[in-house]
């Protein structure tokens, strides 16, 4: 088993924690340690029988993303960037802050999600996609928990170099 | 005799309220100019103001002589109280490693009164002085000292960027350690970040009868929770030890991919040196 660091970086607002509390649920990290800036949290995942142990950071609270410190970023292997399907200001620099992160870690994974799908009709989708500088890997939302697996999975394809 | 008492005690009567007319008309003249002064602000401005600047310039100087002791006192009480409520609350939910948590929140808390400190009263004596007084002070001596002797009760060699959990030792299963490595790394990186702390080789976390030693090497850390009260001949022991352990058995370790092989190398390693006494 390989373990791994991944973080969750994208706007505010847009689901990361949501998403990050789709992990299994722990106390310790929840309630206590928020104030520290940063939570922490396990989870394994099985890729082809083969098992990665992701530890995921997630930003607490009010700390706004340009403010992130630079050790948040230092050792990931996998970026989750995380923007909402109705607020087009979430997506409008995609490409550029894609860019630059891969450019701040070298040979990161990164996986694009478009959060919050519950809130869209499929038609609304289908318009989302063509507005979008560039494809988003999976939709998710963290209120249904639907593709919330899934995203965990094609990243941990991604950086085991399991790629389908 | 009578009569010329009584006219020169008449006389003396007429003297007297004279006397005292003018008496009290100097009085009333002064008290009116009092009165001027007391209650007119500009008055009490001008007569006080000199005053306070005086007391404030000295003040300013001798600050922490005159109050440096009560600022002390204040903080740590605060700190004692809140620190009490706070384990009380999350104590029996969390066990044992959430105290060494709230170890490293206080010294954030510490450290973030220090610094308002230190912005309300600017002058570079004083913010000494009060430093040393807070972080000075050890907690064994306002708790009760504990005369136990250090044990390790857990030891972590922790990858320094991405806080992944290179290996462990612990006394008692505790929570899951990945997850302890992880936010050890972020609370630490995360102060050194915001409170601009120099990186420093050797760091110790005190508080209450709890230590964390943490030794920075290049690409990883080890963090030892400790027990017990440490005086620096063990603290000094402990470093050495931990850079023999360094030298001999992380040497040739590669770090490259955190698989769980390295991770049972290594623990086994920290098991061998670690389970020992070693301040026996
Ligand atoms: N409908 C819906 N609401 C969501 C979803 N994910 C998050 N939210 C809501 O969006 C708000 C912000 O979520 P949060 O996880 O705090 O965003 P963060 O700032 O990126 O961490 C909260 O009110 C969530 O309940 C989702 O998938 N669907
Ligand atoms: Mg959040």
């Amino acid at each position: 088993m390989i373990s791994t660091k991944v973080i969750l970086t994208g706007s505010f607002g847009v689901g990361k924690t949501s998403l990050f509390n789709q992990f299994l649920f722990n106390k310790f990290s929840e309630r206590y340690l928020t104030t520290i800036g940063v939570n922490v949290k396990k989870k394994i995942i099985k890729v082809e029988e083969e098992e990665l142990s992701i530890l995921l950071w997630d930003i607490a609270g009010e700390i706004s993303q340009d403010k992130v410190p630079n050790s948040y970023f230092l050792g990931a292997s996998g970026i989750i960037y995380v923007f909402d399907v109705t607020r087009p200001l979430t997506y409008k620099n995609l490409t550029s802050d894609i860019d630059y992160l891969k450019s701040k870690i070298p040979g990161v994974k990164v996986k694009v999600v478009g959060n919050k799908k519950d809130l869209i009709t499929p038609q609304q989708l289908l318009e989302l996609e063509e507005e979008l500088s560039q494809p988003a890997d999976i939709y998710s939302s963290a209120k249904t928990g639907e593709n919330v697996e899934a995203l965990f999975e094609i990243l941990g394809r991604a950086i085991l170099g399991k790629e389908a | 005799m009578k009569m010329e008492n009584h006219s020169s005690s008449s006389q003396e009567a007429l003297m007297l309220n004279h006397l005292k007319s003018i008496l009290l008309k100097q009085d009333r003249q002064e008290i009116d100019s009092i009165k001027k002064t007391l209650y007119t602000k500009e008055g009490l401005e001008k007569e006080v103001s000199p005053l306070i600047e005086e007391r404030i310039e000295y003040l300013k100087t001798n600050f922490s002589k005159e109050f440096g002791i009560h600022v002390d006192n204040v903080i740590e009480h605060k700190l004692e109280a809140s620190k009490e409520q706070l384990l009380n609350v999350i104590y029996p939910v969390l066990g044992q490693m959430i105290r060494k948590f709230v170890s490293f929140q206080f010294q954030l808390l510490k450290d973030r009164i220090d610094q308002q400190v230190s912005s309300v009263f600017s002058t570079k004596g004083l913010i000494g002085q009060i430093k040393s007084k807070i972080l000075g002070i050890r907690s064994s001596d306002l708790v009760l000292r504990d005369i136990d002797k250090p044990i390790i009760e857990e030891i972590y060699v922790i990858q320094r960027d991405s806080g992944l959990l290179v290996g462990s030792y612990s006394r008692q299963e505790t929570m899951d350690k990945d997850m302890i490595a992880g936010m050890l790394t972020a609370i630490k990186s995360f102060a050194q970040d915001a409170f601009h702390v120099e990186k420093q080789e050797l760091e110790l976390i005190n508080y209450g009868n709890f230590k964390i030693l943490v030794q920075n090497f290049f690409s990883y850390y080890i963090a030892v929770a400790i027990s017990g009260s440490l005086s620096s001949q063990e603290q000094d022991h402990l470093a050495v030890i931990l850079l023999e352990f360094a030298e001999k058995d992380m040497k040739g370790v590669s770090l490259h991919l955190i698989t769980s092989e390295l991770t049972e190398e290594v623990s086994s390693k920290l098991e061998h040196h670690f389970k020992k006494d070693i301040f026996a």
